[in-house]
């Protein structure tokens, strides 16, 4: 006869049977809750706020007082395997469970029961300490300590899948530093993953591939220990492992010889090796589980940052197989956002990956996932934009700047996560700079207000990014669109941006003050706004600036300024030479002589703008320059090795000597 | 049109068939991986007497599983899944879509009973969280709960839902899940070749006339034809 769930007993009166004095009972109701959560993330979490966490921990401990009592071994067993299971089950895939588990001080039982005599308790437990050590909240293991190593070892050892797994993923899990990479590879630790790797299990062989892949990052030191001609040709049985007929094998495999490839150059570079890895991840796409979803992002960190991968992946048909099962529909988010990464990958750099994600039409798709439910999506789908507007052929044909992109792109500057934002302000920042006359569409939207209400948010992120967009908004565009931001933004916000906490910020919002001034020499009275409110910002931080980028803009903004009539220009000569407590050198000196070629362009231009022998004021200005001993420094970098400071040099130079200077 | 295809008699055939030598050893192993994923345990144990062959898992877990696997092909859905964490509870916990499957048969069973307020109470607490958890699993849970709305079971576009071969499907799923979990390879070789026996003779027919098996029961060479 079929069962039926009959008289199921509440969780609350199921908790109260943990503490009861009959052992039978107490197992019975351990056992029922142990069921109750396996797979049930919903259970997990009502249980939890019940407190059970602390109690079947409490049932653990007191079982191990048993033990070391020797009072009756199959109850005492019993107890043990089944609290470790349902801690376990607590921990698995649960960031709130592995944090109660923790608190509730089971940890340093679970560890001494990996001694026990009984191999189911020692399963039982080694799979939920496994569990702890598979979120990031495990507790750091020190591997520099040396009976810490010698213990790793002992697990690595064992002819138990479960421990030696555990062995694995403490690797996993807790190297980090170079330091700790090689402490392992001292201990023999890589030689014993090895022999895993090529006689042990299937999920030997898999927690192997992860551990290598921890142990090998970024340290090609230890890579060529490992793959130096003593070990044989260890390697060749990570490459053979990335052919095997298991996905999820072939994935960790390939995820290992990415991150072999990405820390040294003297692996795994020749074109074949490159090729199979591109079918292999783009082949791994069609598997419908967690494989899949991993598969994109594996793809990503193979060919992030490199031509040569990414022309390869192209001509493979990767962006076409992407398209493909995007077009597919109901994607588990992980494996949507991975995709919309991979695809923004690869149309980072060339052009002829954009083109072909453009011809394809991809790009109505990417336009539908920033209305995805998933924020990890929506984000993804704006950094794929960012990159593909960076074609500059299709910008300047005014492809990107319609309503289907610009509206949900817009609505996405009030998103609730912050990621999300800055995500959407950075393909902003490349869609607004459109050579077209359709800028308006942008303001029509509402999204020129947004951006000037995202300038004044809490996160500094979200400023910088605002204000970059701002900048790319209003660069060469006509005098109306300049004069409707300025309005919006005021000059009191502008010179408190300008003067903001964050280096960032201060940095972007000059470039504004740059692109907003540039052209028309009426849109220069926008830094005089307010009792020159910008222009005095502009000179403050001058004074202070903490990085040679906020120098650059400060002085191009400067210059634009200096561009203007003679009154501009005299008020740059004030601002130029405003002492700040005992400093007798002008900021100015201090730029020219800095190791930043383009701050020293742009001072240089700054003083050929002064200087310009069309203005009746020039003569006193360069007068005043020669004074403060800033023509003579100019006249030592005759020889600057940066070609653009050496023509401006001459410049000065030229027009100096036009007012009789020698 | 003429056939440029060879034409190879049942003697020659035969002959060259002979002189494949395939050694006793690995057909045995053959037999016992079969009788071993399929759970057959004892016939491997009695195999093991008889041949010498070692099973390459422990006949003790197949009894275990042979147990799950009852248990759902009789319908004991909760009893299957007690007995699956005792294995191994790392399975259900790490395979929502095994255990959707599950959870959905036992609501299956409910419905098969009639016990239709049960069903909507375990529909409620136990499967909408699924739902929830995991969208993709939303359109197989409607058609689950489809069921009770229909009275003629039998009849309705989800009948199939109620049929034992579910059941079964359910049944090989946990099977499958329980030899991965003991890295054992889900499914026997056997049939694997059996498969690419059938492979290799579609692709000798392009080229050649020759005897071949038909039957794979009973494995009898027939002439070839014109």
């Amino acid at each position: 006869m079929p069962s039926a769930t009959v008289n199921k007993p509440r969780p609350s009166e199921l908790l109260s049977r943990l503490t009861s004095a009959e052992p039978e009972v107490k197992v019975r109701a351990l056992r029922e809750v142990k069921n109750q959560i396996i797979g049930n993330r919903t259970k997990k979490l009502s249980f939890l706020k019940l407190g059970a966490v602390p109690a079947v921990a409490g049932i653990l401990a007191d079982s191990i007082d048993d033990v070391t009592e020797n009072n009756n071994c199959n109850n005492t067993n019993n107890f043990l395997v089944q609290s470790a299971a349902a801690l376990g089950s607590f921990a698995c895939g649960f960031d709130a469970g592995v944090q109660a588990v923790l608190d509730a001080g089971a940890f340093p039982n679970l560890l001494r029961l990996l001694a026990n005599p009984n191999e189911k308790v020692v399963d039982a437990v080694a799979r939920a300490l496994r569990m702890i050590y598979q979120s990031k909240l495990a507790p750091k293991y020190d591997f520099l300590q040396q009976k810490n190593m010698e213990f790793l070892i002992s697990l690595l050892n064992s002819e138990k899948e479960t421990v030696s797994g555990l062995g694995a993923s403490i690797i996993t899990r807790s190297c980090e530093t170079n330091l700790e990479q090689k402490a392992l590879f001292d201990a023999g630790i890589l030689r014993k993953l090895n022999s895993l790797l090529e006689g042990g299990s299937l999920s030997q062989r898999d927690a192997s591939l992860e551990s290598l892949a921890t142990v090998f990052r970024n340290n090609p030191e230890v890579i060529s220990k490992f793959a130096g001609p003593e070990i044989g040709r260890p390697l060749s049985s990570i490459i053979d492992l990335a052919k095997d007929r298991y996905p999820r094998t072939r994935l960790l495999a390939c995820m290992c010889l990415i991150v072999i490839r990405n820390a040294s150059p003297h692996f795994l570079q020749d074109i074949g090796i490159k090729t199979k890895l591109i079918h292999i991840l783009l082949e791994l796409l069609d598997d419908p589980g967690q494989v899949g979803d991993e598969a994109p992002f594996a793809f990503s960190s193979l060919i992030a940052q490199k031509e040569d991968l990414q022309k390869l992946a192209l001509e493979a048909n990767a962006i076409d197989k992407f398209h493909h099962h995007i077009k597919k529909g109901s994607l588990h988010p992980r494996r949507y956002e991975g995709i919309l990464l991979a695809l923004a990958d690869m149309c980072s750099k060339l052009e002829s990956c954009r083109s072909k994600f453009l011809s394809l039409q991809v790009l109505n798709l990417v336009a539908d996932a920033l209305t995805d439910y998933n924020a990890g999506v929506r984000a993804a789908a704006c950094i794929c934009l960012k990159s593909v507007t960076r074609s500059i052929k299709n910008l300047s044909a005014g492809y990107f700047m319609n309503e289907t992109i610009v509206i949900p792109l817009v609505q996405l500057f009030l998103d609730p996560s912050t990621s999300v934002q800055v995500a959407a302000l950075g393909a902003t920042s490349n869609i607004v700079v459109d050579f077209t006359t359709r800028k308006s569409i942008f303001v029509q939207c509402g999204g020129m207000k947004q951006l000037v209400q995202l300038a004044k948010s809490m996160e500094s992120s979200v400023r910088s990014n605002a204000l970059w967009a701002l900048k790319n908004f209003v660069f060469q565009a006509d005098n109306r669109l300049k004069e409707g931001v300025f309005s919006e933004l005021t000059a009191s916000l502008l010179s408190s941006l300008i003067r903001d906490p964050e280096p960032s910020v201060q940095e972007q919002a000059l470039a504004l003050v740059r692109n907003l001034v540039d052209g028309c020499i009426n849109l220069i009275e926008f830094v005089f706004a307010e009792d020159g409110l910008i222009l005095g910002a502009i000179g403050r931080q001058l004074q202070c600036a903490s990085k040679a980028e906020i120098g650059i803009q400060g002085m191009y903004a400067l210059c634009n300024v200096a561009s203007g009539n003679e009154f501009h220009r005299e008020a740059v000569m004030q601002l130029l030479f405003t002492q700040m407590g005992d400093k007798n050198q002008s900021f100015v000196v201090k730029f020219l002589q800095s190791n930043d070629s383009q701050l020293r362009t742009a001072t240089v231009w700054t003083i050929v703008n002064l200087t310009c022998p069309s203005s009746p004021g020039a003569p006193c200005r360069l007068e005043k320059l020669r004074n403060a001993g800033i023509v003579s420094q100019i006249k030592n970098m005759v020889n600057d090795p940066c070609v653009d400071v050496k023509l401006r040099v001459r410049t000065v130079l030229g027009q100096s000597m036009a007012f009789g200077d020698n | 049109m003429a056939s440029s295809k060879k034409l190879i008699s049942r003697e020659e055939w035969e002959k060259r068939l002979n002189n494949v030598k395939i050694r006793k050893e690995d057909t045995n192993k053959l037999v016992m991986n079969f009788l071993v994923t399929e759970g057959y345990v004892e016939a491997a144990e009695k195999f093991r007497m008889e041949s010498g062959t070692h099973p390459d898992i422990d006949l003790a877990t197949i009894t275990d599983r042979m147990a799950v696997k009852k248990a759902v092909q009789c319908g004991n859905v909760e009893d299957a899944i007690e007995k699956i964490n005792d294995l191994n509870p790392e399975i259900l916990d790490t395979n929502p879509q095994l255990f959707f499957q599950l959870q959905q048969q036992r609501l299956i069973e409910l419905i098969r009973n009639g016990k239709v307020e049960e069903a909507l109470e375990f529909a409620q607490e136990e499967l909408a969280p699924r739902g929830e958890e995991n969208q993709s699993f939303l359109e197989e849970l409607e058609r689950t709960i489809s069921l009770l709305v229909f009275e003629d079971t039998s009849n309705c576009p989800v009948g199939e839902l109620l049929d034992i071969s579910q059941r079964l499907k359910t049944a090989t799923e946990v099977n499958a899940a329980v030899l991965t979990s003991q890295s054992h390879e889900k499914d026997p070789k056997l049939p694997s070749l059996l498969k690419m026996l059938i492979w290799a003779q579609n692709q000798l027919d392009k080229k050649a006339a020759y005897p071949c098996i038909n039957d794979l029961s009973n494995a009898r060479l027939e002439d070839p034809t014109f």
